[in-house]
């Protein structure tokens, strides 16, 4: 189990050093506003807003109301995508 | 070893999978979380709900979907069928057509100017020799603003579409100077010039014969309306036509004038004459013809739509020029004597004309 913590870390890092996160990030950025995600997270953020009041929202609030919806929303494409070029990168670097 | 790096290898496949996933759920709430931060300051900052319309806003910009509408819901051929009423001469005018109606109307634009004077020209020719019959002018004249002779100058400008600059032009050059674009393309030109003669009633007939050649083309059925003395057509044939639509007694036209004018001339231009007329496809020939005839203006723009009748008149269109072109001075004065004969009374004794032929050669 360590073996897999310690490969994970390693994994990870090298993810990162390489920059090939910054890369999957922006890319899953683009994706989810070209296909209308971010907006209709923004409408849900408006509820919450209009539910809580202008004034005493926190970031709290809306990180709360917002995530698990954000996480179900992505459309099945733009997962299937990047999640391909994560195991990719894995199946290059892993080993 | 190998059992260690194939479990290894095993191991990382599924775990590599769930490793993908996580890395994967990772990013995704990256993303929702950036965008809560984004959210949140501009709540604090004041500028979330800033593109946002009221409601009332909304109803009036909404999409329109019905036919015959468009998405503005502003209707496409909504001026189409509307007529107008120029306030110049009350007529009711399609709504498309209203400018440029107006611009002929008020004699303001561009081509208004150039049609006016067109019609002017062309009505100038007309009316020409006709000085004495004054009231009939006027009539004439008075038609010039009517619609229907509106069309009859358009017809005519299509008529004479390839000559048209070039004849309007030898029009102001009637008095003598030459017109070197009237006979620069003869031939070219030969099939495009022409009157119906059929229109014509005897007096516009007789006036047009005074100034023009008239020979009646057999190709194209129409009166040449090039000048007296244009090569493509022998006096003969010039004759010939005036008898045949004049009749032999049909005409009455002052002789003394054009007899004393053509003596006159004999004795002043005969020297010129005679070079000029020696050159056969010469473009000379106008200032001779308008000494010659009263009516001085060139044929350029003479172009009537007349109807034609059928002529069985057997008319060449040769170089003509060798008929009205003499060697001597001498044969130069009696073609023009026979020219005016001609002319003028088409009765006179043909004699003239083989006596030209027989100086020639």
């Amino acid at each position: 189990m360590s073996k897999d913590s310690k490969m994970r870390a390693t994994i990870n890092q090298k993810l990162t050093e390489m920059g090939e996160r910054e890369r999957l990030k922006e890319l899953l950025r683009a994706k989810l506003t070209e296909c209308g995600w971010r907006d209709q997270l923004k409408a849900n953020c408006k509820d919450v807003i209009k539910e809580k009041g202008l004034e005493h929202v926190t970031v709290e609030d809306l990180v709360v109301e917002i995530t698990p919806k954000g996480r179900v929303l992505v459309p099945d494409s733009v997962k299937k995508e990047l999640l391909q070029r994560i195991r990719a990168f894995l199946a290059q670097h892993a080993t | 070893m190998k059992m260690e790096d194939m479990s290894l290898l095993g191991l990382d496949n599924t775990k590599l999978e769930a490793l993908a996933q996580d890395i994967y759920s990772d990013l995704v709430e990256d993303s929702c979380l950036g965008l809560c931060f984004e959210v949140h300051r501009a709540v604090k900052q004041g500028y979330f709900f800033l593109d946002d319309t009221d409601q009332e806003s909304m109803k009036d910009f909404e999409i329109v979907d019905q036919p015959g509408v468009d998405i503005f819901g502003q209707v496409y051929n909504q001026w189409k069928n509307k007529e107008c009423v120029c306030p110049n001469c009350n007529r009711s005018i399609a709504a498309s057509r209203f400018a440029p109606h107006l611009e002929k109307c008020l004699g303001m634009g561009r081509n208004s100017s150039r049609i006016a004077n067109r019609r002017i020209a062309s009505s100038n020719n007309m009316n020409n020799k006709s000085e004495s019959d004054q009231e009939d002018n006027d009539d004439v004249n008075d038609n010039d603003w009517s619609y229907g002779s509106e069309k009859k100058a358009k017809k005519r400008k299509s008529d004479k579409n390839p000559n048209s600059p070039r004849r309007s032009k030898s029009l102001k050059h009637k008095n003598g100077e030459l017109s070197n674009s009237v006979n620069a393309d003869p031939y070219k030109y030969n099939y495009n010039t022409g009157i119906n003669y059929e229109t014509l009633g005897p007096d516009e007939l007789r006036s047009l014969l005074t100034t023009q050649c008239g020979v009646i083309s057999e190709h194209t059925k129409k009166m040449c309306t090039r000048s007296q003395r244009c090569p493509q057509h022998t006096d003969e044939q010039r004759r010939a036509v005036r008898v045949f639509l004049l009749g032999p007694s049909a005409s009455s036209l002052p002789d003394a004038d054009t007899m004393v004018e053509s003596d006159c001339y004999d004795a002043s231009d005969g020297q010129v004459l005679m070079s000029r007329l020696q050159w056969d496809g010469s473009s000379d020939i106008s200032p001779s013809d308008s000494a010659s005839s009263k009516a001085s203006t060139n044929n350029s723009d003479s172009k009537k739509p007349k109807k034609k009748k059928k002529t069985s008149l057997g008319l060449n269109s040769t170089g003509g020029g060798g008929g009205s072109g003499s060697g001597g001075g001498s044969s130069s004065q009696s073609s023009l004597v026979g020219l005016a004969n001609r002319k003028k009374k088409p009765k006179l004794p043909v004699p003239p004309a083989p006596s030209i032929y027989d100086n020639l050669n």
